[in-house]
């Protein structure tokens, strides 16, 4: 009853977006069709594709060799030969299977270090394994664990609190400014991808309006159709500004197109109100000494990257720390795989009892005080450890016959979540990973 | 040891345990610290607006004539406009000032030795009465507005300057928000402070048939009501913000402590109260 647990997979560091674009499972049922199709060669699946990643968890019994069998199922799935796979996949056994899951959910293996869209993919790819019933004893438990480990190190790790895109930056910085977006309106000059990238943010963390000017109008036009703005010519740009509090500039003009003497009238207009503006342009479009104006706040590309390589370096130091977090985890979890054979369970089973018995012994005999005699001491633990293990006899012996049995390890579960073998917290959702009316 | 001194004990205790809270919550940035220290200085507040209630009600004369009242209440003020702010602004961040120095004034309360002088029935008036509540709110309201003014002035440099804003600067609110308790306390708090001193005068009017007697106190008062003045004016008809009302409301809260710390107990005034 020992299993294997396999991970094939392949990621932006392995392949090119050509390759993983042809070995996307998008054909997923396909692929489990054949991979079910096995036989006992397979007990439990589960597939995680995204853009960036494809990630196949598979559950064996141990030597059943399945790694090339799996790789042919993907490729067919994808239309293609096993050879074209093969150079770019990497396939993980055993705990360094859990310890890349793990590192998967809490952002370690991501693109953008800590970015945490991940863990929502895991969590779809892990639901849809539940659905289809590919998903038991082991599966289950490492899913939940590896929720768990992602939280964990969300909470005891700074991996997912700083910006680290320029974009991104400059929302966290007019959050900084502004607090709620809500009331607020930008305005976006120019039309470059990094500026209406800047004003996706923005109009995402929920600014009210958004409005657009631009040298050639009917491309502010078309842009503020985008974001439900309005478009201005670029005439109109100064008479605007003081209608607006966070101002994206990306225009290619060589000349800056906003000085400090326009801006002081600006302010007055709008009653000294701050204004927030982010000059993503090379050259800059805006006059630098605008900053030193009361309520004026200005970031240019450079500012924006410092914070931006800043977070970044602080997330590879916070990457250290998660690290240990989920090498630690994994050798938990490697414990509780050991654990499904029916030998670990017996042991960690009475010795439980057993030292629920001394510790409830000790309390009774603190109790009756100093002068209870000694005989009666040796009655009692000899009365208490009998019970004990009396008591975990009949589990015990239900427990071997099962473990005869193929589904066996479900019940070697079932008792040490009874009995809390594990000492871990039950989590809420626990029940969720049984399919009503599935085997399991 | 009475049962208005044990609660008072208790209050200090409480207080104690919240500015811990408050100051947990800000340097490790977690809400459930800054949460319990807003508990335990509710406690704190509840319990003592009661032992001031026992002040007032065992002995009045003895209450309204004593440097501890007035200090008690200060610091009790204080309070109910953090609280205030807390849940209109949700500015929780100004508990870390506000539970603090309440503890400190509180503190210095019991260090007053008052002389217990009997009350003239005129102190009973309504005019006394308006002029102690709306100038303590008052002050209190000022006391939120600097602590929000000198976040705002650290916090902007930072943000002026590109500085990184992690730790403690990620747990500030945002430039707005502190702008709002600047906002708030100016809108509300000088009203309150011009009502306060109309009555005072009014009432040294009927019971010393002098309404102003170049009193130091007096003198000071109308110096911060005309920096107060100003900075109302600024704000309301010019539309200030930011820097340099916070600047101002540092200044106004800054003279009206002295003024309460310095004229009250150094200075022979009739204001005295030692």
């Amino acid at each position: 009853m020992q299993h294997d647990i396999h991970l094939f997979g392949l990621n932006h560091r392995t392949a090119g977006v050509e390759v993983r674009e042809c070995f996307a499972l998008s054909d997923q049922e396909r692929f489990e069709e054949c991979v079910l199709s096995l036989g006992r060669a397979v007990d439990e699946v589960m597939v995680l594709s995204t853009c960036n990643r494809v990630e196949i968890l598979v559950v064996s019994p141990r030597g059943s060799g399945v790694s090339e069998k799996v790789l042919e199922c993907w490729a067919r799935a994808s239309g293609r030969h096993s050879p074209d796979l093969a150079p770019h996949v990497y396939e993980h056994r055993g705990l360094e299977a859990v310890e890349h899951l793990f590192q998967v959910a809490s952002g370690l293996d991501s693109m953008v270090l800590g970015e945490p869209q991940i863990l929502g993919q895991l969590k779809q790819a892990y639901k849809a394994s539940v659905d289809r019933g590919q998903a038991k004893v082991v599966v289950n438990r490492l899913l939940h664990k590896t929720f768990s480990v992602a939280k964990r190190v969300r909470t005891e790790t700074g991996i997912g609190t700083s910006a680290v895109s320029i974009s991104y930056a400059a929302v966290e910085l007019a959050k900084r400014i502004f607090g709620d977006m809500a009331d607020k309106k930008a305005m976006l000059i120019g039309a470059g991808e990094m500026a209406e990238l800047a004003a996706t943010h923005l109009v995402g963390a929920g600014v009210r309006s958004l409005c657009v000017v631009n040298r050639t109008l009917s491309r502010a036009e078309e842009l503020a159709k985008r974001f439900k703005g309005k478009a201005y010519a670029f005439a109109e740009l100064i008479d605007r500004l003081p209608e607006v509090d966070i101002v994206i500039t990306s225009t290619g003009s060589t000349e800056p197109i906003i000085r400090a003497r326009d801006i002081k009238d600006v302010l007055k207009k709008r009653k000294y109100r701050p204004m927030f503006f982010i000059d993503i342009a090379v050259p800059r479009d805006i006059d630098p000494d605008i900053n030193s104006l009361d309520n004026i706040y200005l970031y240019d590309i450079d500012d924006l990257k410092e914070v931006v390589e800043e977070n970044k370096a602080q997330r590879q130091t916070e990457a250290e720390k998660a690290r240990e977090i989920v090498k630690s985890e994994s050798i938990k979890f490697g414990h509780w795989l050991d654990s499904l054979d029916l030998q670990p369970t017996i042991v960690d089973l009475l010795s439980r009892g057993e030292a629920l018995a001394r510790k409830e012994l000790k309390r009774t005999l603190k109790r009756l005080g100093p002068d209870c005699p000694d005989e009666v001491r040796l009655a009692m633990e000899t009365l208490a450890l009998a019970v004990a293990r009396k008591l975990h006899h009949d589990p015990l012996v239900f427990l071997k016959r099962r473990a005869q049995e193929e589904s066996g390890e479900r019940f070697l579960d079932l008792a040490r979540r009874m009995f809390n073998l594990d000492q871990d917290t039950v989590p809420p959702d626990a029940h969720q990973d049984r399919k009503p009316g599935s085997e399991d | 040891m009475g049962f208005a001194e044990l609660i008072l004990y208790f209050v200090l205790a409480l207080y104690l345990v919240g500015s811990g809270g408050h100051i947990c919550g800000i340097l490790t940035r977690k809400e459930r610290p800054r949460a319990l220290g807003g508990v335990v200085s509710g406690a704190g507040f509840a319990l003592h607006g009661l032992s001031l209630g026992i002040m007032l009600a065992q002995t009045p004369s003895l209450a309204l004539a004593s440097g501890e009242f007035y200090l008690s209440l200060f610091s009790w003020s204080l309070l109910l406009v953090l609280f205030i702010l807390w849940v209109k602004l949700k500015l929780s961040f100004l508990g870390l000032i506000a539970t603090p120095l309440a503890l400190v004034i509180l503190l210095g309360s019991q260090a007053v030795t008052a002389a217990r002088l009997p009350l003239p029935p005129a102190l009973a008036g309504l005019f006394f009465g308006l002029h102690i509540g709306t100038l303590f709110a008052s002050m209190g309201l000022m006391a939120m507005a600097c602590a929000a003014g000198i976040a705002y002035l650290k916090l902007e440099k930072r943000i002026k300057s590109k500085e990184k804003l992690t730790g403690v600067w990620a747990s500030l609110p945002s430039l707005d928000k502190l702008d709002a308790a600047n906002r708030l306390a100016v809108t509300v708090g000088f009203p309150l402070y011009t009502i306060g001193l109309v009555s005072g005068f009014l009432w040294a009017g009927i019971t010393w048939k002098h309404f102003f007697s170049w009193d130091p106190k007096e003198v000071a008062a109308v110096f911060v009501w005309l920096l107060f003045a100003y900075l109302f004016h600024q704000r309301m008809a010019l539309g200030w913000r930011g820097r340099k009302t916070a600047w101002l409301a540092i200044w106004v809260f800054g003279l009206c402590l002295a003024s309460m710390l310095g004229i009250n107990f150094f200075v022979k005034t009739h204001h005295s109260f030692a």
